[in-house]
C-alpha cells in the first residue's frame, strides 16, 4: 500500500513504473531505454579525445598524488608491524 | 434549444486542471528530499548527506576535526609500536 | 503512537553529536581545492593495519579470510584488517537508503523545515555510526579478526574501526557542508580509486607469494612492474614470464587491469551521451538553445545501490553461516586472503576469476548476478530519478521559472515531453551501467569493475561542479596559474 501511494506521488507516468516493478513489462521497459540510446546524439571522435586526454590526465595525476602518500605506508608498516 | 451545458468542454477542463493543481500543491508541500525542496543535498547524480548545521550539536571547526584525525592516526601508530615493544598481541 | 516519526529516533543524540561548522563565507576556489586534496591523501594514508592483531595478512585459519574482498574497491575499503575495515559502505548505504526511504514517503520528513532536516541528517549519521560498530562486532564475533581474542583486543579493535569511521563521516561532513567540491563521499571514492589503478599498474611494494606459489619468491604489486621484473627474472622463461603477468590471480594482472581501463574509456564515452531538447525562451524571440538529458542520468549511483543490496546480502549470509557454525563447511579461502562462499551461497558473490572459478564452482552467478545488478541498478534509476530534485516535474517548474519553453511544445506539455525524454534515460543509464559492471565483474575483477564506474561517474559530476566553480571564482586562482591547465583537478 505505501509503495502504491509513493510511486503514485511520485511520478507522472506512475502506472507505467507500477507495470514494470511487478515485472509485468519489462520488455517494453528495455525497449524505452534502447530507444533512448539509440536517438542520443554521441560524441564525435575529435571531443571524445579531448575527453578522455582532460580526464585520463587528472584520473591519473591524482592517482600517482594519491599513491606517493600509500608508498610512505611500506616503510611505516615494516617499522611497526 | 437547450441552454443546459454539455458534458466535458471548458467546465470539465478547468476542473480537471483545479484537481491537477491541488494535486501539485499538495506534493509540494512534502518533497522527496532536500534538493527537491530547494536546500541542496543529493542531486540527480550526486550522493550528499549534509546540508544543515544541527543547531544544537557540538559544534566543530574544521581544521580541529582534520588534526584530531591525524592524531588518532598517531594513537594507533602508537598502539603498533607498544605492540612491538612488548612482544605480545595484547 | 500516531504521531511517532522515524526521524525523531535522532533527537536525544543530537546534543553529543558532533556537527562541523558551516563556512561563515563561501571558501575561495583554492582553499576547496586544499580542503578536499588533504582529506583524500588523508584517507588514503589512514589505512593503517589495526594495532592489536595479527595482521600479516596470511592465514591459516579459513575463517580469517576475506568475506569482503569484492567490495573494497566501490565502497574505498582499505585493505582487509586495516582500520578502514569498512571504508565508506556504513555512511554510504545509510545515506542512499534513507534517503531513497525518505523520497519514497516511507519515512516522514518534511524537507521543508529546517528542524527536520537537521533531524534527517544526524539520523543518517547515527545509523552509520551504528553500523560500524556493529559490523566490526560481527566481524569480530565471526573470528574474523582472529579467535580467542581478549577482551582487550576486542575494546581496542571497536576503538580503532569505530572512531576512524567517526572521523570518516567527519571528514565527509567537511566536504559536504561546501569546504570542498561536491560530495565527500564522491571525492573520497574517486581519489581513493585513482590511488588504487595506479598501485595496481605501477606499484612497487613487493609482496611475499612463497604461501601461494610456492618457494621464496617476491612479486611487486604492480601488473606493470610484475611483467618487466618476470622478464628480467631468472625465474620464468620468457613466454612464461608474459604469461604469468597476464594471468597471475593473486595479485592483479596485465588483463586485469587492461579491462578496467577499458570499462573507464567506455564509460567516458557514455557519459557523453545525451538527448538534446530544444528550448527557447518565452520573453526573447529566435534564440534557442539546447538543454542536454543525459544518458546516464542518475550517474554512478544506481551502481552503488546494486551494490549496497549485494553487500547486505552477502553479509547478511555469512552472519548465517557463522551463527549455525557451517562457515567452515559453505567457505572456502583462496590464495589465502579470499574468503570465498560455496554454492548455493555465492549467487551473488562476484568470482575471483573469469576461468575456472566462474565456471567450475558458481556457473548459476553467470546468470543470477548480471540480472540482479541490472534489475536493482534500473529499478534504482527511476526511483532516484523522481525524488531527487530532477524528474520531470521539477525540471518542468525550473523552466517555468526562467521562462523557458521547449521550441514547439505547448507550456503545459512540457512536463509530459521531459517524462518522455528523462525516464527513458533514466531507465538507458541504469541498464548500460549495470550491464558493464555485471560483465566486468564475471570476467573476475572482484569489484574493480563497480569501483572504476562509481569512480568515473563521480569524477564527471565533480568536475562540472569544480568547473562552474573555477568560472565563478573569475579564474583567479594561483593554484591553476602554476599548475596550468583549469579544471583538470578530477
Amino acid at each position: 500500500m505505501a509503495k502504491s501511494t509513493s510511486s503514485a506521488s511520485a511520478g507522472n507516468n506512475n502506472t507505467n513504473v507500477e507495470k514494470i516493478v511487478s515485472g509485468e513489462a519489462p520488455l517494453e521497459f528495455v525497449k524505452e531505454g534502447v530507444s533512448f540510446i539509440s536517438k542520443c546524439k554521441k560524441p564525435n571522435q575529435k571531443e571524445y579525445m579531448k575527453i578522455i586526454r582532460a580526464v585520463g590526465i587528472g584520473f591519473v595525476g591524482i592517482g600517482i598524488i594519491g599513491y606517493a602518500i600509500k608508498l610512505i605506508h611500506i616503510p611505516i608498516r615494516y617499522l611497526i608491524v | 434549444m437547450s441552454t443546459a451545458v454539455p458534458p466535458g468542454g471548458q467546465r470539465t477542463l478547468q476542473k480537471r486542471r483545479q484537481a491537477q493543481n491541488a494535486k501539485e500543491n499538495k506534493l509540494k508541500q512534502t518533497p522527496t528530499s532536500a534538493r527537491a525542496a530547494g536546500f541542496g543535498g543529493s542531486s540527480n547524480n550526486i550522493l550528499k548527506i549534509f546540508t544543515d548545521e544541527a543547531s544544537n550539536g557540538l559544534r566543530v571547526d574544521p581544521l580541529a576535526v582534520l588534526f584530531l584525525a591525524v592524531g588518532f592516526i598517531f594513537s594507533v601508530v602508537a598502539l603498533h609500536v607498544i605492540a612491538k615493544m612488548t612482544g605480545k598481541l595484547f | 503512537m500516531a504521531g511517532f516519526r522515524i526521524i525523531e529516533l535522532a533527537a536525544p543524540f543530537l546534543p553529543i553529536m558532533p556537527e562541523i561548522e558551516l563556512p561563515y563565507d563561501k571558501l575561495p576556489f583554492d582553499d576547496k581545492v586544499v580542503y578536499t586534496i588533504l582529506i583524500g591523501l588523508f584517507y588514503i594514508f589512514s589505512q593503517l593495519p589495526i594495532a592489536g592483531i595479527n595482521t600479516n595478512g596470511i592465514t591459516s585459519n579459513a575463517i580469517e579470510g576475506d568475506p569482503l574482498y569484492y567490495l573494497r574497491g566501490i565502497f574505498a575499503m582499505g585493505p582487509s584488517k586495516t582500520i578502514l575495515e569498512f571504508g565508506l559502505f556504513p555512511i554510504v548505504s545509510s545515506t542512499l537508503i534513507l534517503q531513497l526511504l525518505a523520497g519514497m514517503k516511507l519515512i516522514k520528513v518534511n524537507f521543508k523545515n529546517s528542524q527536520d532536516r537537521q533531524l534527517f541528517q544526524s539520523l543518517t549519521k547515527i545509523v552509520s555510526v551504528f553500523l560500524y560498530i556493529i559490523l566490526t562486532n560481527i566481524f569480530i564475533a565471526t573470528g574474523y579478526f582472529g579467535a580467542n581474542l581478549s577482551l582487550l583486543s576486542i575494546l581496542l579493535i571497536n576503538f580503532q574501526i569505530v572512531s576512524m569511521g567517526i572521523f570518516t563521516i567527519l571528514l565527509v561532513e567537511i566536504i559536504d557542508k561546501s569546504y570542498g567540491f561536491g560530495s565527500g563521499i564522491m571525492c573520497i571514492t574517486v581519489m581513493n580509486t585513482a590511488t588504487n589503478f595506479v598501485d595496481n599498474v605501477f606499484g612497487v611494494a613487493s609482496i611475499n607469494v612463497d604461501t601461494v606459489v610456492g618457494g621464496n619468491y617476491t612479486e611487486s604489486r604492480g601488473a606493470f612492474i610484475n611483467l618487466t621484473q618476470n622478464l628480467r627474472s631468472s625465474r620464468f622463461s620468457l613466454i612464461g614470464g608474459i604469461v604469468s603477468a597476464f594471468t597471475r590471480d593473486y595479485l592483479p594482472n596485465l588483463t586485469h587491469v587492461s579491462i578496467v581501463a577499458l570499462i573507464f574509456f567506455i564509460v567516458c564515452y557514455w557519459q557523453n551521451y545525451n538527448m538534446e531538447v530544444t528550448i527557447r525562451s518565452t520573453r526573447t524571440r529566435n534564440i534557442n538553445n539546447v538543454y542536454p538529458i543525459r544518458m546516464l542520468y542518475t550517474g554512478g549511483l544506481s551502481i552503488y545501490f546494486s551494490f549496497i543490496l549485494i553487500a547486505l546480502i552477502n553479509i547478511s549470509i555469512y552472519v548465517f553461516l557463522n551463527i549455525t557454525h557451517l562457515s567452515n563447511k559453505y567457505y572456502v579461502l583462496e590464495n589465502n586472503t579470499l574468503l570465498i562462499p560455496k554454492f548455493p551461497f555465492n549467487l551473488l558473490t562476484p568470482p575471483k576469476a573469469f576461468y575456472p572459478d566462474l565456471f567450475t564452482k558458481q556457473i548459476l552467478t553467470l546468470l543470477i548476478l548480471p540480472i540482479f545488478i541490472i534489475i536493482t541498478s534500473c529499478w534504482f534509476s527511476l526511483q532516484w530519478m523522481n525524488i531527487s530534485g530532477a524528474s520531470p516535474k521539477d525540471i518542468a517548474l525550473q523552466f517555468k521559472e526562467q521562462s523557458i519553453t521547449i521550441a514547439g511544445k505547448r507550456e503545459q506539455a512540457i512536463k509530459q515531453e521531459l517524462n518522455n525524454k528523462i525516464r527513458p534515460a533514466a531507465i538507458a543509464g541504469g541498464l548500460v551501467l549495470g550491464g558493464i559492471v555485471s560483465l566486468g565483474e564475471l570476467l573476475g575483477l572482484k569489484g574493480d569493475a563497480a569501483g572504476i564506474v562509481v569512480a568515473v561517474t563521480s569524477g564527471f559530476a565533480l568536475l562540472e561542479l569544480v568547473t562552474i566553480e573555477y568560472q565563478q571564482s573569475g579564474g583567479k586562482s594561483a593554484l591553476t596559474q602554476i599548475l596550468g591547465a583549469p579544471g583538470g583537478k578530477y
